[in-house]
């Protein structure tokens, strides 16, 4: 699939080049307020008492700021994070947050249904998974929880830089 | 600046084979290359850095390729940095050659005169060389020693003849699952062969036997088990005080005369300063698609439809390599021959493969070219396979069904996989030209690939998987599935600079010379006109070595 594809489908259309054009410091405050909403879809994803840890216990939602807003990380990709977000808000009347979980799982699965809300959620499944099972200098992976909860550890050498401060 | 014997424009395999041989020979070469240095100290496991990210490649928005292929009857070129589908392979010092799984063979005598042995295929480009196997097998055989290649020597009617009696160090180690692998095999009335790989089971001069990480391919290696140019090559040419490595170095064209190539003009990546390197003769080995890019953007008034192009030749018969892969779980509840312990034992390498079907001669199937096919363990990364886990009827899973079913997947099976190689053909609509229009951030016009493959090749891959998918079914596997696909690998390119007898029908001539250009060599995979039915990386490390041997004879005769 090419890249723009899910950028053609979107609900928001326009908004990715708006985005592009402020300045990066509206772009962290656009973050920030979408970052509740992307947290809660994470711990939804990933709870507690599943075979893996928790989002929230991995601090997946730190890993997923980091990891976009760095330099190298695809800019589209970045603007779609946040823009799934505000879509999913706009999809719930802003109620996402204040949802049980039985009513999450139904907003989500209906997401789920359009193309564009299918393939943020496969975005944000992604970015949760390099968090939980990257190596722990990342700031996930706390206690290499991830790789004990299936058996397979990262080899050696470990990393001693982050690639995001090289 | 210094005026070199020789300039060499890349690291990789075959810079790195040219540059040892010419430095110990007491030459002095430059080799310039776009990437930095990264140490065997520096090389780590880490999965976000050097598989999900462009750490060694370059950032598609600033350097790209345009991608050509045909949708509904027309060809549509779209930029990489809109695909995500990078064609770029470890632009760092040593190449791709750092990041291969260096499982690898030789070419078979057949494949340097594929034409006359198959017959030409309506709609392929198919020619025989203009060397044979002859020729390059003592450069076969210094690559084992030089670059340490791996392996056992065993008898195989389509195994290639050898001069030396076995590899210089026996196999790496394997994983107790080849019981299961062999004795499969042999039910089927397959023969399974080690594989020879570009890996050290032995310490070897300053490089350490492999380790058994557990990640090789994709990786780094951090003891210098792995044959790549940097360690096996480079450091060894960089002791011999005759080698200046210009890492952070692009090259955007040669300058010429009518007659001969004068100077690089190359930007130092960190400063932008532009500059002219001089040298005596000048080789390439940016990689194929990149080398032909490089001649077709040194075009001049002498030259204008690009350097060493006067057959108009230059970029036609892109290659990669055609095929596919597949694989199979063995699962801990119906597990055959060996214990699941033993199956999950990390590290140990599988280095398995089957010649049997390189020459299909069959009463029903018919009588063609077939390929080689590798066996091994799926790739370990754990990102990767967790996230190749988490959807169930094309949806995704997530919560307790998905950690369920990811660690079940982890922890109670494992899977093998195996890959196809069979020819892919060169024809008329495989090859790489320039964009004027499309520049990188250096200034010069990108490369763009035309991409289609040849329905023969199609043909063989799914013959091929059949078998493999035989092999797996049994071993016990379950969940078996392969993929052939017309789409090619991008870090198995060739083509585009095709040696031969004929200056109007070749780039380069047998010593892969310029035709055009006698101080101007190509020593990449350029040179290949049909690929083989293997990995190229062996066939692109004997063959420059070939080629150093040509240049000390023209440098001494200067």
């Amino acid at each position: 699939m090419r890249r723009r594809d899910f950028l053609a489908t979107s609900a928001v259309i326009g908004l990715s080049a708006s985005l592009h054009a402020q300045e990066a410091n509206t772009e962290t405050k656009v973050l920030e307020a979408a970052v509740p909403v992307i947290a809660a879809v994470q711990q939804h994803m990933f709870p507690e008492q599943s075979s893996l840890p928790s989002a929230k216990a991995m601090d997946t939602v730190t890993f997923l700021k980091e990891t976009i807003t760095h330099a190298s990380y695809d800019r589209d990709i970045r603007g779609f994070v946040i823009e799934g977000a505000q879509e999913l808000e706009r999809r719930t009347q802003g109620k996402f947050l204040v949802m049980d979980a039985a009513q999450r799982e139904a907003a989500l699965r209906s997401y789920e249904e359009t193309r564009y809300g299918s393939n943020w959620l496969a975005r944000i499944m992604t970015l949760t998974m390099e968090a939980i099972f990257s190596d722990p200098i990342y700031g996930s992976n706390i206690g290499q929880e991830g790789w004990k909860a299936v058996g397979s550890f990262g080899g050696s050498p470990r990393p001693k830089e982050r690639y995001i401060e090289l | 600046m210094k005026h070199f014997d020789a300039v060499i424009v890349g690291s990789g395999a075959s810079g790195g084979a040219v540059a040892y041989t010419l430095c110990r020979a007491g030459y002095k070469v430059a080799v310039l290359e776009k990437g930095r240095l990264i140490r065997r100290e520096e090389f780590s496991k880490d999965e976000l850095a050097y598989c999900r990210r462009d750490i060694i490649t370059p950032n598609l928005f600033d350097e790209y390729h345009l991608i050509e292929e045909k949708e509904g009857g027309k060809w549509v070129a779209t930029p990489t940095y809109e695909s995500g589908w990078s064609f770029w392979n470890g632009n760092i010092v040593g190449g791709s050659s750092n990041v291969m799984s260096g499982m690898l063979h030789r070419m078979h005598p057949d494949d340097f005169r594929l034409k006359s042995k198959y017959g030409a295929i309506e709609g392929a480009n198919v020619v025989d060389w203009p060397i044979s196997y002859e020729d390059m097998e003592p450069y076969y055989t210094m690559a084992e020693e030089v670059v340490g290649i791996s392996g056992v020597a065993e008898k195989h009617p389509f195994a290639p003849w050898r001069s030396t009696p076995d590899f210089p160090q026996p196999p790496t180690k394997e994983n107790e699952v080849v019981k299961l692998f062999d004795k499969s095999c042999r039910a089927l009335g397959i023969t399974p062969l080690v594989t020879p790989r570009a890996v050290l089971s032995k310490d070897k001069g300053h490089r350490n036997a492999c380790y058994y990480s557990n990640f090789c391919g994709s990786y780094g290696c951090s003891s210098g088990a792995k044959g790549s140019s940097t360690e096996s090559l480079l450091f060894p040419a960089l002791a011999t005080g005759n080698l200046t490595l210009m890492s952070h170095t692009y090259v955007k064209s040669l300058e010429s005369t009518k007659e001969r190539a004068t100077s690089v003009v190359a930007i130092d990546t960190v400063t932008g300063k532009e500059r002219k390197i001089t040298a005596d003769i000048f080789v390439l080995a940016a990689q194929a698609h990149e080398s032909a890019r490089l001649l077709l953007n040194s075009k001049s008034r002498h030259h204008p439809n690009g350097l060493s192009n006067s057959s108009g030749e230059l970029g036609k018969n892109l290659i990669f390599s055609a095929g596919g892969s597949g694989q199979g779980e063995l699962h801990r509840e119906s597990l055959k021959e060996i214990s699941f312990e033993a199956l999950m034992e990390r590290g140990l390498f599988v280095n398995r493969s089957i010649l049997d079907w390189y020459h299909i001669d069959h009463w029903w199937d018919g009588r063609f070219k077939g390929g080689s096919v590798e066996f091994m363990f799926e790739h370990q990364n754990i990102i990767s396979r967790a996230c190749k886990n988490n959807k169930e009827g094309g949806k995704l899973i997530w919560g307790k069904a998905l950690g369920e079913r990811v660690a079940k997947r982890f922890k109670e099976s494992k899977s093998i996989r195996f890959e196809i190689f069979n020819d892919w053909l060169p024809h008329d609509d495989c090859f790489v030209s320039v964009d004027e229009r499309h520049t990188d951030k250096y200034g010069m016009p990108v490369g763009k690939l035309r991409i289609a493959s040849h329905p023969h090749d199609l043909k063989v891959g799914r013959y091929l998987a059949k078998k493999c998918e035989a092999v797996l079914e049994e071993m016990g596997a379950q969940n078996i599935y392969s993929s052939v696909s017309p789409l090619p690998p991008q870090n198995l390119i060739a083509g585009g600079c095709r040696f031969g007898d004929d200056p109007k029908s070749s780039v380069l001539n047998r010593d892969c010379r310029s035709h055009d250009i006698p101080n101007l060599y190509v020593a990449d995979a350029s040179f290949m006109p049909t690929g083989g039915s293997v990995a190229y990386t062996w066939t692109i490390y004997a063959n420059a070595f070939r080629v150093a041997d040509h240049i000390v004879r023209d440098l001494s005769q200067t």
